[in-house]
C-alpha cells in the first residue's frame, strides 16, 4: 500500500493563516462509486429500451399488445422515470461519490449510509418498474410514483444521502468548497423542497392518493416542480459533475472562478420561478405565465455561463479532445446543453409556446438534453471513471471511439425527425384557410403524417441504444481485467483547524471615485464569498433562501388571491362512478396522450369548443390537463360521442378512426369494476372539499345506478348488454362529463355569468 | 498562466486549477439585455392597458374569424329555402364540410359512410323526413344520447351549414364498407 499526500496546500501562505496541525490518513471509498456506475449502465440500457419500445408503440399500435400493463401510457412515465431517476440518478451519484471524497479530502462520512443510500435507492427503482405498469400512479409528470414510495424517497434522499453528503462537509480536510460542492449541496436541498411540496397527498388505501392541491393549484405544484426537477435533477448535478470531471479529463485549470460564482447564483435563484411557461395560455393567471417566460429569458445567460467555463476550460486543449474519447463526450454533451438552454427560453416565449405546446417539439427539446446532456456528460464521466475505479486500463479506446460516434449521430437522428414532426403538428393543428376554417379538421389527419418521422425517430434511438450496449461490452471487458484485490492507497491530509482567519479584505486601486464604486470594486473581487467557500452551513442557507424566496413570490399569490380561481356556480363534484372512472383514467395514463385543455387560440377553439376556465378544474385532485396531443384533446369531450362510441373506441380505435394510434384496450369491457373501493374515494374527495351530500354515505349505490342507467342506454344504442358492472362504463361516465358543467342550460345565477365571460381577466 | 494575461486564482482542489478571467463583455451585455427587456416587457403587458391580454387577442381574432366567415352571410336560420339554397352552394358547402370533419367523421364517417352512427348517403333516415329535420337533429340530438347535441357547442351559421353538408352527402357513393340503410325510406330533399 502506497501513501500519497493529498496535499498541494498552498493556501495557508497566500490565502488566510491558520496554525499548524496534526495531519490525518484516509482512504477513499471507491466500491461505492463502482457500484453506482455499474447501476448506471445497467438501468440507461432499460430506460433506453423501454423508450424503444414506446417509440415503436407510436407507428404500430398492435405493439401495446392489448394488455392494460403494456399500452403506452403506462410505459411512457416507466421510460421518463428510469432515464431521469434510474439512469441520469445514479450517474450524479456516482460523480458526488468520486468527487466530493477527493474534492473533500475526506471519505464518505459514512459507509452505511452510502450502502443504504445505493440499496434504498435500487429498491425505489425496481418498485417503479413493478408499479407503473400496474396502473399505480399519481399521474403528475416525473412524480407519478404513489405516496409510499414517495416516503422512502424522502428517506433515502435526505435521511441517507443528504445526511451522509453534509456529514462529508462537515469532516473535510479542504477548507473551501469547490464550485462542484456548491452545485451538489442546491441538488440536495432544491430536490427535497421540491419533491415533498409536490407530493402532498391524502391516501386513499396503500396504493392511491389525492393530491391536497386541486387545478390550477395542482399544476403550478406540478410544473414548479416539473421544471425545477430539470434543473435540480438533470441540471446542477452534471454542472457538478462538468466542473469536477472536466478539468481533470482536459488537465486545464477552469476558464472562470468569477463567472462560476455568478452563474451558479443565477440559476439557483432564477430556475425556479420559470416553472409556470409549461402552462402558457392554459387556466392559471396570466400574470404567472408572465412571470414564467420573463424568468426562463433571463435564465439564458445565466445557463450559458456554464456552458462557457466548460468549453473555455479547453482552450489549448482542443488537440486532446481530438484524440481523447472523454474529451469528445464532454465537448458534445457541453454543446448540447448550450442548444438546449437557448431553446428552453426560446420555447418559453409565449407566442413560441402557442405553437410548440402539446407537440413533438417539446419531446426533441427534452431528447437533446437527455441524450446530448446528460447522456453524453454521462458516458464522459463513466469511460474516464473505469480505468481509475477498476485500477485498470480501458479495455477498448476504439470501442470507445465508436460508441461516441454511433451516439452522436443517434442523437442527432432523433431529434430532427422529431423537430419536424413537432412543427408539422403545430403548423397543422393552427391552419386556418382564406375562409376561416380549420384546414385539418379531423385530427387524425395530423397524426397520420408523422408516421415516417416515427420510424426514422426510432432508428437514432436504436443507434444511441448500440453505443450504450457499446460502452456496456467495454464496461464489461475492463471489469474483467480489473488487478484480483483493488489497491486501497492511505491519503493523509492536515486537519483543518479552528482558528483560520480571512485574508484580509481587498483594498479598491481606484482613485478619485465616490465611495460606492470603490465599494463594489471590492465587492467585485469576491472576497465575501470566498469566505463563504469556507463555511457550508451559510452557503446552505443562502442556496435554500433564494429558492424558497423564489418560490414563494409565485406561490403566495397563486394560493391566496380568489380571483386567480374565479369560481363556476355550475361546475359540481364528479360523481361516485365518474369519479371511479377518472381514476381508471389517470391509472391507464391517458394524461400521456390527451390534454383536457382548451387555450385561448382561435384555431384551437374551433377545434375542440371553449376554452378552459380555470374555475372548472376546482375538483380536480390531480388535475389532468396533460403536456402532449398524440391524441385530440378532451376537456369538452362530454356530449360529444354517444357512449356506445366509447365503448366501441375503446375495444378498437382503428375500427372508428382509420390511422389512429391510440391503443385498444378490450379488458375495459371485461374487468369488473371496484365498487367496494368508491366510499373511500369519494371520502377522501370530501375531506379535500368536494361538497356532497348523500354519496357520503351511499357512494356504492349509486355509483351501481348511474351505472346500470348508461349500460341501459349503451344497450338501446345497440351494443353489449351486461357492461353495468364493467369498468367501461366508469370510464364512459367520466368523459361524459368532461366540460359539459360550463355549458349546462340551466339557469345560471347572475355571479356564473360573469365567471364565464371574464376567466381571465384576472390580473387587472 | 500569466503568460496568457489570464487572472489566476490560487486554489486548487484535488488538482484542478481555477482562472479568474474576467466575464466575457458579450455575456454580461446579454444577461442585461435580458433583464431590461423582461422589465419593458412586463411594464407594456401588464399595465392595465386594455387590449393586450391574451383574451382580448382571442376576442379580437375570434370577432376577425366571425366576419370572414360570416360577415356575407349575415344570420342564418335553419329554414328549408336556406337548406336547400346552400347545399348546391360551392361557395360555402366547404364550410360545412370543415365542421363535419372536426365534429361527425367520428361516428358518421369521412364520405358519410356510416360507423356507429347511421349512413348519411343513402335514402334511408331515422329521424329525418324532410331537409329542415337535419338540422334539428343536429341541433337537439336523437335517439336518447346516441346523437348528440350540438346547438351550443356550433355557431348558428355553422350549424346550418352543417346541416346543408349533411343533406349534400345524400346520393353520394362512398367507397365500402358503408353501414346497411336505417329507417324508413324518405322522398328526395325538396
Amino acid at each position: 500500500m502506497s501513501v500519497a499526500v493529498a496535499t498541494d496546500d498552498r493556501s495557508p501562505l497566500t490565502e488566510g493563516r491558520s496554525t499548524s496541525h496534526g495531519f490525518e490518513e484516509f482512504r477513499y471509498d471507491d466500491a461505492i462509486v463502482r457500484a453506482f456506475a455499474t447501476v448506471t449502465l445497467v438501468w440507461g440500457l432499460v430506460a433506453m429500451l423501454v423508450g424503444l419500445i414506446v417509440a415503436h408503440q407510436l407507428t404500430v399500435p398492435a405493439l401495446n399488445f392489448g394488455l392494460d400493463f403494456t399500452a403506452f401510457g403506462r410505459l411512457r412515465p416507466l421510460h421518463t422515470n428510469a432515464a431521469i431517476f434510474a439512469f441520469a440518478g445514479n450517474a450524479v451519484f456516482a460523480a458526488v461519490y468520486y468527487s466530493t471524497q477527493r474534492l473533500c479530502k475526506a471519505r464518505m462520512w459514512s459507509d452505511a449510509l452510502s450502502w443504504l443510500h445505493f440499496w434504498g435507492w435500487q429498491l425505489i427503482i425496481v418498485l417503479a418498474a413493478v408499479t407503473l405498469p400496474l396502473g399505480i400512479t399519481q399521474s403528475k409528470e416525473y412524480a407519478e410514483l404513489e405516496w409510499p414510495i414517495d416516503l422512502l424517497i424522502a428517506v433515502v434522499w435526505v435521511g441517507f444521502f443528504g445526511v451522509n453528503f453534509f456529514m462529508t462537509l462537515a469532516t473535510r480536510r479542504e477548507r473551501h468548497l469547490y464550485v462542484a460542492l456548491w452545485f451538489y449541496i442546491a441538488t440536495i436541498v432544491t430536490v427535497a423542497l421540491l419533491h415533498v411540496f409536490n407530493n402532498l397527498v391524502v391516501p386513499v388505501g396503500l396504493l392511491k392518493s389525492y393530491p391536497i392541491y386541486a387545478g390550477v393549484q395542482d399544476a403550478f405544484m406540478q410544473w414548479w416542480y416539473g421544471h425545477n426537477a430539470v434543473a435540480f435533477f438533470l441540471t446542477t448535478p452534471f454542472l457538478g459533475l462538468m466542473y469536477y470531471f472536466l478539468p481533470k479529463a482536459a488537465n486545464r485549470p477552469v476558464y472562470s472562478y468569477r463567472l462560476s460564482i455568478i452563474h451558479f447564483w443565477s440559476i439557483v435563484f432564477i430556475y425556479i420561478w420559470a416553472g409556470p411557461h409549461h402552462l402558457h395560455y392554459t387556466a392559471i393567471p396570466e400574470w404567472c405565465s408572465t412571470l414564467g417566460m420573463l424568468f426562463s429569458v433571463m435564465l439564458w445567460m445565466p445557463s450559458w455561463g456554464g456552458m462557457i467555463n466548460g468549453l473555455l476550460t479547453l482552450r489549448g486543449a482542443w488537440r486532446s479532445v481530438t484524440a481523447d474519447p472523454v474529451l469528445k463526450f464532454f465537448v458534445v454533451g457541453i454543446t448540447f446543453y448550450g442548444m438546449a438552454t437557448f431553446e428552453g427560453p426560446l420555447l418559453s416565449v409565449k407566442s413560441v409556446n402557442a405553437l410548440s405546446h402539446y407537440t413533438d417539439w417539446t419531446i426533441a427539446h427534452v431528447h437533446s438534453g437527455a441524450l446530448g446532456w446528460n447522456g453524453m456528460m454521462t458516458f464522459g464521466m463513466l469511460y474516464w471513471l473505469l480505468p481509475r475505479i477498476y485500477q485498470t486500463k480501458l479495455w477498448s479506446q476504439r470501442l470507445a471511439e465508436w460508441h461516441f460516434w454511433v451516439g452522436t449521430i443517434g442523437i442527432l437522428l432523433y431529434i430532427v425527425p422529431i423537430y419536424v414532426a413537432g412543427l408539422t403538428q403545430g403548423l397543422m393543428w393552427r391552419a386556418i384557410d382564406a375562409r376561416g376554417q380549420l384546414m385539418y379538421p379531423d385530427f387524425v389527419e395530423t397524426v397520420r403524417v408523422l408516421a415516417p418521422l416515427y420510424w426514422l425517430r426510432i432508428g437514432g434511438g436504436l443507434l444511441f441504444f448500440v453505443g450504450t450496449g457499446m460502452l456496456g461490452v467495454n464496461f464489461l471487458m475492463t471489469w474483467l481485467s480489473r488487478p484480483k484485490t483493488y489497491e486501497d492507497p492511505v491519503y493523509s491530509a492536515p486537519v483543518l483547524s479552528r482558528d483560520f482567519v480571512d485574508p484580509p479584505m481587498p483594498q479598491s486601486k481606484l482613485d478619485g471615485v465616490l465611495d460606492v464604486a470603490k465599494k463594489l470594486d471590492v465587492w467585485e473581487t469576491f472576497h465575501w464569498h470566498r469566505r463563504w467557500e469556507r463555511l457550508p452551513i451559510r452557503f446552505t442557507v443562502w442556496v435554500a433562501i433564494a429558492v424558497v424566496v423564489a418560490s414563494l413570490f409565485e406561490m403566495i399569490p397563486t394560493f391566496l388571491i380568489r380571483s386567480n380561481v374565479p369560481t363556476i356556480a355550475s361546475v359540481k363534484p364528479y360523481t361516485p362512478l365518474e369519479l371511479a372512472g377518472r381514476d381508471l383514467y389517470i391509472a391507464n395514463g391517458c394524461y400521456n396522450c390527451h390534454s383536457q385543455m382548451i387555450r385561448p387560440i382561435l384555431a384551437e377553439t374551433k377545434r375542440y369548443g371553449e376554452f378552459s376556465k380555470p374555475g372548472e378544474f376546482v375538483y380536480d385532485h390531480p388535475f389532468q390537463w396533460g403536456s402532449r396531443r398524440i391524441g385530440p384533446d378532451l376537456a369538452r369531450e362530454g356530449g360529444r360521442q354517444s357512449s356506445l362510441w366509447h365503448v366501441v373506441h375503446f375495444r378498437n380505435p382503428t375500427q372508428l378512426i382509420p390511422g389512429s394510434i391510440m391503443p385498444a384496450y378490450p379488458s375495459f369491457e371485461q374487468t369488473e369494476l371496484n365498487f367496494k373501493s368508491i366510499q373511500d374515494r369519494v371520502n377522501a374527495a370530501a375531506f379535500l372539499g368536494a361538497p356532497y351530500g348523500e354519496e357520503l354515505t351511499r357512494a356504492e349505490e349509486m355509483a351501481k345506478e348511474q351505472a346500470a342507467e348508461i349500460a341501459a342506454e349503451i344497450e338501446k344504442q345497440q351494443g353489449p348488454s351486461g357492461l353495468g358492472d364493467k369498468q367501461v362504463v366508469a370510464l364512459v361516465a367520466y368523459l361524459q362529463r368532461l366540460g359539459v358543467d360550463l355549458m349546462t342550460p340551466a339557469t345560471p345565477p347572475a355571479s356564473e355569468q360573469s365567471a364565464v365571460t371574464q376567466p381571465l381577466a384576472m390580473d387587472r | 498562466m500569466s503568460a496568457e494575461g489570464e487572472g489566476h486564482t490560487v486554489h486548487t482542489y484535488d488538482g484542478i486549477q481555477e482562472y479568474d478571467n474576467p466575464l466575457p463583455g458579450w455575456w454580461t451585455a446579454l444577461f442585461w439585455g435580458t433583464i431590461v427587456f423582461s422589465l419593458l416587457y412586463w411594464l407594456y403587458f401588464h399595465f392595465g392597458v386594455p387590449g393586450r391580454s391574451t383574451l382580448d387577442g382571442y376576442q379580437a381574432a375570434v370577432a376577425e374569424n366571425l366576419r370572414l366567415q360570416f360577415a356575407e352571410l349575415g344570420e342564418l336560420q335553419p329554414t328549408r329555402e336556406t337548406l336547400l339554397k346552400y347545399k348546391d352552394d360551392p361557395k360555402w358547402l366547404p364550410v360545412g364540410e370543415s365542421v363535419y370533419k372536426t365534429n361527425c367523421v367520428s361516428c358518421h364517417g369521412t364520405a358519410g359512410e356510416g360507423k356507429v352512427g347511421p349512413n348519411l348517403c343513402d335514402d334511408n333516415w331515422k329521424n329525418v323526413k324532410v331537409i329542415e329535420d337535419i338540422a334539428k337533429v343536429i341541433g337537439q340530438g336523437a335517439g336518447g344520447r346516441a346523437m348528440p347535441a350540438w346547438a351550443n357547442r356550433l355557431h348558428p351559421n355553422e350549424l346550418v351549414l352543417v346541416s346543408a353538408y349533411v343533406a349534400s352527402l345524400r346520393g353520394t357513393n362512398p367507397p365500402p364498407p358503408v353501414r346497411p340503410a336505417e329507417g324508413p325510406a324518405i322522398f328526395p330533399w325538396e
